[in-house]
């Protein structure tokens, strides 16, 4: 065990009327950590997200932030302890600069209410810069980068706020292989710092093989295997991928198609 | 610490300040702003820019300026107000009404400054009226707005022949003399510009003596406005919420941006510049009639456009849109410059320029997100 968790989640249920989206979900956060959360459509990973990021409010269980227990009303809750939370859509505004962006809902302004232009550049360029990318002028659209440098961004933009748990939604799918090594190269460097955890939601096994040090699957609303990566068989990854099916299985039932 | 790749974003050429000058959204607007401005010139025989010629050409570039001001910032928050001219009609019936009859529950006489104040309260009412309806209804602003376009026209026309007996009021004593007010709003402005004109010796009428003695005020309130609205659009927390909110609202929404609070607000703020562009009709003339204003919301969203607004919100300049202004001003009073031309060519022109400016926009827009 390395150290405490940043945040703890206690058997989460959460109902919408009769249909049960998780029926009892636990996770430990580690800070430095990159932790995995896996599985199929429909195993309740989005609905685990939008509790954590307080658009939706646990039916049951608790979550826990550095110990002490919290409950999240809003999504300014959720930020305000520390959940920064990049959804698939990034949240940025294409015909706006970079700073704009970054600092879109919370700029920085003078005494008279004007904006300190320069400084939001400046800081906007530095923290892009402690993740990987170099931007030599942060007042060009964002419509104009890839959207691996958007993801960078949105994650630059969310550590910068306070984010202490940064929760990716998805970040490598849509993109091509090499920006989505380019993804994986920015969580890296996050994790890197050792000061923030991040949850890595993905469909791509590969993916979380390459950065992340403990895996949570879901199926059907419920845990059906967690560990650290030593603790972890590659075969063993793949089956739980899988919604806990054996791949043998699936194989049989494509073959008799 | 690791050597920093440069990234693909550093792709973009290095620029000098001709060339990015060159690609700056106003620059289309300027450009036919500069061409409009010389062919006058030559075609009026210089008649155009004579003292008397610059005095009525940017009075009438000030009134449109005004509208297409707020009309503008309203379209870079992603929505429309086709009720900006019914709106104009509306206030204006409300302070010349006041002035010939009383302020309204038997409150007495009404001073300038009181019509106005009064008139002002009710427009600001119906431009929040009008931001709630559109964003807590979600309908497109286009039609709740065209709504108001009529209601408003018509509650114009009903008040004024319900009270007045006629649709239109003149003959009102000319206020400018005893009110600071009204001659803040209907008199002149820097004449310090024609006294400096007179004395290098130009600015002379046929007896020799100086023949204009200045603007009139509404180029100050243009200028204002125009001033305000740059500062807030470019150097301000709100101006960055305005570009946020029509670029994509639910983005700005998830960043904390009061999204419907700026639409509101904005719909309040083209309420406000028509209310000023009536005061200024009204103190100047001493005059109202039901139909002004008549075809006004369209000339300001077609000079917004044409100064470089997108139709689908999230980019535009205040700049722009003094250089949409200055163009289709001149080109709307050219005919009293240019005695052989035939005054509709105006709506030509303008018709031609609107869609040109559209073309470039798309391109500009495609142009910042990488043609998509």
């Amino acid at each position: 065990m390395a150290g405490q968790p940043y945040m703890r989640v206690e058997n989460l249920v959460k109902r919408f009327g009769p249909f049960t989206a998780l029926a009892g979900v636990s996770l430990e956060i580690f800070p430095g950590e990159v932790h995995a959360l896996l599985g199929d459509n429909g195993a309740g990973k989005s609905t685990l997200i939008k509790i954590l990021a307080g658009v939706h409010r646990a039916s049951e269980g608790q979550i826990y932030v550095e110990g002490r227990p919290v409950t999240f009303r809003s999504p300014r809750d959720a930020t305000a302890a520390g959940i920064g939370t990049v959804y698939q859509d990034l949240a940025l505004n294409q015909l706006m600069s970079v700073t704009r962006n970054f600092f879109m809902g919370r700029e920085i302004k003078n005494r008279l209410g004007v904006l300190k232009m320069d400084e939001m550049d400046r800081i906007a360029h530095d923290e892009m810069l402690k993740i990987g990318i170099d931007f030599s002028d942060p007042t060009q659209a964002v419509g104009t980068m890839s959207g691996g440098q958007r993801q960078t961004l949105a994650i630059a933009r969310a550590i910068y706020f306070g984010a202490k748990v940064l929760i990716l939604d998805e970040p490598t799918s849509a993109l091509g292989q090499k920006q989505q090594m380019g993804v994986l190269k920015t969580i890296k460097k996050v994790r890197k710092r050792g000061d923030i955890a991040i949850i890595f939601i993905t469909h791509n096994e590969i993916h979380s093989r390459l950065v992340a040090d403990r895996y949570t699957f879901l199926a059907l609303g419920k845990v059906i295997g967690a560990g650290t990566r030593d603790s972890l068989e590659h075969g063993e990854i793949r089956r739980l991928m899988a919604g806990g099916a054996e791949m043998a299985d699936l194989e049989q039932e494509l073959e008799s198609v | 610490m690791d050597v920093i790749e440069r990234s693909e974003s550093d792709r973009l050429r290095q620029e000098n300040w001709i060339q990015r000058t060159v690609r700056r959204p106003e620059i289309g607007a300027f450009m036919v702003m500069a061409v409009i401005i010389v062919a006058l010139y030559f075609a009026s025989d210089g008649r155009a820019f004579n003292a008397l010629g610059v005095k009525n050409n940017v009075a009438i570039i000030a009134q449109f300026g005004i509208i297409a001001t707020g009309a503008a910032l309203l379209m870079i928050a992603g929505e429309f107000d086709l009720s900006i001219g019914s709106m104009i009609g509306f206030a204006g019936m409300s302070m010349a009404m006041m002035l010939k009859w009383g302020l309204p529950f038997g409150l007495g006489e009404a001073t300038p400054f009181a019509a106005f104040a009064v008139t002002l309260a009710m427009t600001l009412t119906l431009g929040w009226i009008i931001g709630n309806i559109v964003v807590r209804s979600g309908l497109s602003s286009f039609i709740v707005t065209l709504g108001f376009l009529f209601f408003l026209r018509g509650t114009t026309e009903v008040s004024f022949r319900l009270i007045n007996k006629s649709t239109q009021i003149s003959g009102l004593p000319d206020y400018k003399e005893t009110s600071w007010f009204a001659d803040l709003m209907g008199g002149e402005v820097f004449g310090w510009f024609y006294d400096a004109w007179f004395w290098l010796g130009g600015n002379l009428n046929r007896k020799g003596e100086q023949w204009v003695t200045g603007f009139d005020a509404r180029f100050l309130w243009w200028i204002l406005i125009a001033g305000v609205a740059w500062l807030i659009l470019s150097r301000t927390q709100l101006g960055n919420w305005i570009f946020a909110t029509g670029d994509d609202k639910e983005a700005a929404r998830a960043n904390g941006v009061p999204v419907n609070k700026v639409k509101i607000g904005l719909f309040m703020f083209t309420a406000f510049c028509a209310t000023i562009f009536a005061a200024c009709q009204v103190f100047d003339t001493n005059t109202s009639d039901a139909a002004k204003g008549n075809l006004k919301e369209l000339e300001a969203i077609a000079i917004a456009v044409v100064g470089g607004t997108l139709m689908t919100g999230g980019f535009g300049s205040v700049l722009g849109v003094i250089f949409g202004a200055v163009t289709v001003g001149l080109v709307a009073n050219a005919v009293f410059f240019i005695p052989w031309i035939d005054g509709s060519w105006f709506r030509v022109f303008v018709g031609t320029v609107l869609l040109a400016a559209v073309f470039a926009n798309e391109r500009i827009r495609k142009r910042i997100t990488g043609g998509i």
